[in-house]
């Protein structure tokens, strides 16, 4: 699978930075409404131990490192993150940094019809990007640039975003 | 077939496809009324199962348990086999091949597959959500993936890779529209569109405009299977359930590998013809699952039409219309009829069963059809379900 070789492996590199307010032509970050869907109308996965085994992936995402799990076993990068390994089914499983860079390997925009909670980011891009060195792609909201000027083999970076209630997601940003 | 006894669809009706001002318990007495009326020789003690295809009536109607609900509202009592298919978009074929399975097995003699889906709620966006949760909700869902931005990416790869227009993608747009205008059960019955019209409609989801997008459509439909011995009792022209195949092949978008080859369909195809000891030469027309113009264009090139890549000219060739090779979606698709998810499959079947029967309107029937195939995705194409049909004659 093509993609960047330039991913940073480091904490630290990944972060996000301070941003400045966009430009009036670049789209919204992404906003939740203040009023929290009911659960059965909200996407968002619940993130802490009382609720999944991947808390770590949460809290991982926190720090600024999209991570998720490898099998001790048979090596097996698997994405989502498993609490068992798809092709061998031991749950001994090691969480792993993947590779914070990509390139959009294909997108599309939300123009009309977005879900519940969503409907004021329309416009808004999503698209799947090629990362390298893995078995799969990732697919993510990418925020950056107006779905107009994005382009196949465009360059992002994955970071972490918090939701008004304190749980936290991942999105791509174009780069440069 | 090679598996258990012989199975026959003898005969099948549809409601109204449509916004239409009715519930799901409504759409479902309909069906049940419009297959009665159609099969005249069907009696309700006949009937000795029952196979309910609904995508998501806890979302849309806020109903659970449809099976025995739907049986009700049908005037039915199964005593051999109740329960309801789930496949999102494919739940109606889901119903059939588990009819089919069910009496191949000696389970069932006589069995009724039901499609119904209510789709249009006063909320939209609630809608969307709920089509939103058809994909990996959590990692998918959460980032705003529904299916137009899903199948738009399937465009934009097969542009990029073939270059194949948005001319071609109108054209299959056009073709399935014209077809629907000779069916009075199709949402867009009274509604004209030619290439020109698709082309000025708002884009949803670059590259797919409105044109390009089946609806979100309430409908039901419902048709009869029986073992092949009893098959005469119902009709003169049964139709033979020849073969089939499915297949599954990842679920999160991340997994997908190619968006422009569909490996789960050539399996699923490639299962059913074997099934059925013919190839895609021998097919005279088929119902695809144009849930988006793109998808029938990558269809015809994994179900094995046309080579890869070619499947966008193969429409502008006319090709897929009557007079061509393989005439394909004269019930109107899912683009002209709507797609009620769980009701699309049986209506394709209904379609099916009326074309070998030579009773459509001239302007889509087929002259003298002996093979038929029956394709559903569901979700973000990663499952593929396949049927394919022999007529009497």
């Amino acid at each position: 699978m093509a993609g960047s070789s330039e991913a940073p492996r480091r904490r630290a590199a990944v972060l996000a930075p301070p941003e400045p307010a966009p430009p009036k032509s670049e789209p919204e970050p992404v906003k939740k409404p203040a009023a929290p869907l009911p659960f059965l109308l909200d996407f968002f996965p619940l993130e802490d131990e009382k609720n999944t085994r991947l808390a770590a992936f949460f809290r991982n995402l926190k720090e600024g490192r999209l991570t998720t799990t490898k099998c001790r076993s048979d090596g097996t990068l698997a994405w989502p993150p498993r609490v068992v390994c798809p092709q061998c089914h031991q749950a001994d499983l090691d969480w792993v940094d993947l590779p914070m860079v990509g390139r959009i390997y294909a997108f599309s925009a939300v123009l009309m019809g977005a879900p519940l909670g969503m409907e004021s980011e329309v416009p808004f891009v999503v698209g799947l990007v090629d990362i390298p060195d893995v078995p799969f792609r990732l697919f993510g909201r990418i925020v950056g640039t107006p779905w107009e000027q994005c382009h196949v083999g465009q360059k992002v970076r994955a970071e972490p975003y918090e939701l008004p209630d304190g749980r936290v997601f991942y999105r791509f940003r174009t780069v440069g | 077939m090679s598996f258990g006894r012989g199975v026959a669809l003898v005969g099948g009706a549809t409601t109204k496809f449509g916004v239409r001002a009715a519930t799901w318990a409504e759409l479902a007495q309909e069906a049940g009324g419009a297959l009665f009326r159609a099969v005249p020789a069907l009696t309700r003690a006949d009937v000795d199962s029952l196979f309910v295809g609904a995508a998501e009536p806890e979302r849309f109607a806020f109903q659970s348990h449809v099976a025995p609900f739907a049986a009700e509202q049908m005037g039915l009592a199964p005593r051999r086999v109740i329960q309801r298919t789930e496949l999102a978009c494919a739940s109606g074929q889901s119903a059939i091949r588990s009819a089919y399975a069910a009496i191949a097995s000696g389970l069932s003699d006589v069995a009724v597959a039901v499609g119904v889906e209510k789709m249009n709620i006063p909320s939209m966006a609630e809608a969307n959500t709920s089509m939103g949760c058809v994909m990996d909700r959590a990692w998918d869902g959460a980032h705003g993936a529904t299916a137009p931005p899903f199948f738009a990416m399937v465009a934009q790869r097969h542009q990029l890779e073939y270059g194949t227009s948005d001319d071609a993608l109108a054209a299959v747009s056009e073709k399935n529209h014209r077809f629907a205008n000779s069916n009075p059960n199709a949402q867009f019955f009274d509604k004209t569109f030619d290439r020109a019209k698709l082309g000025r409609l708002p884009v949803v989801a670059p590259p797919l405009r409105l044109g390009d997008c089946s609806s979100m459509t309430d409908g039901a439909a419902a048709v009869v299977l029986v073992a092949d011995e009893l098959a005469t009792k119902y009709t003169k022209t049964p139709v033979r359930v020849a073969g089939t195949g499915q297949y599954a092949d990842f679920h999160n978008l991340a997994n997908a590998g190619s968006l422009t080859d569909w490996v789960g369909l050539r399996h699923a195809a490639g299962e059913a013809f074997r099934s059925a000891g013919i190839g895609p030469k021998d097919l005279d027309f088929a119902e695809m699952h144009d849930c988006f113009t793109i998808s029938e264009i990558v269809e015809y090139e994994a179900i094995g039409l046309c080579p890869p890549g070619a499947g966008g000219q193969y429409v502008l060739d006319g090709r897929s219309s009557l007079g061509g090779d393989v005439v394909v979606n004269t019930r109107g698709g899912l683009l002209g009829c709507g797609h009620p998810l769980g009701a699309t499959g049986i209506a394709q079947a209904v379609e099916v069963f009326d074309q070998f029967e030579g009773r459509v309107p001239a302007a889509r029937q087929v002259p003298d059809p002996h093979w038929a195939l029956v394709h559903n995705l569901s979700g973000s194409a990663n499952v593929h379900s396949v049927m394919i049909y022999e007529g009497a004659s």
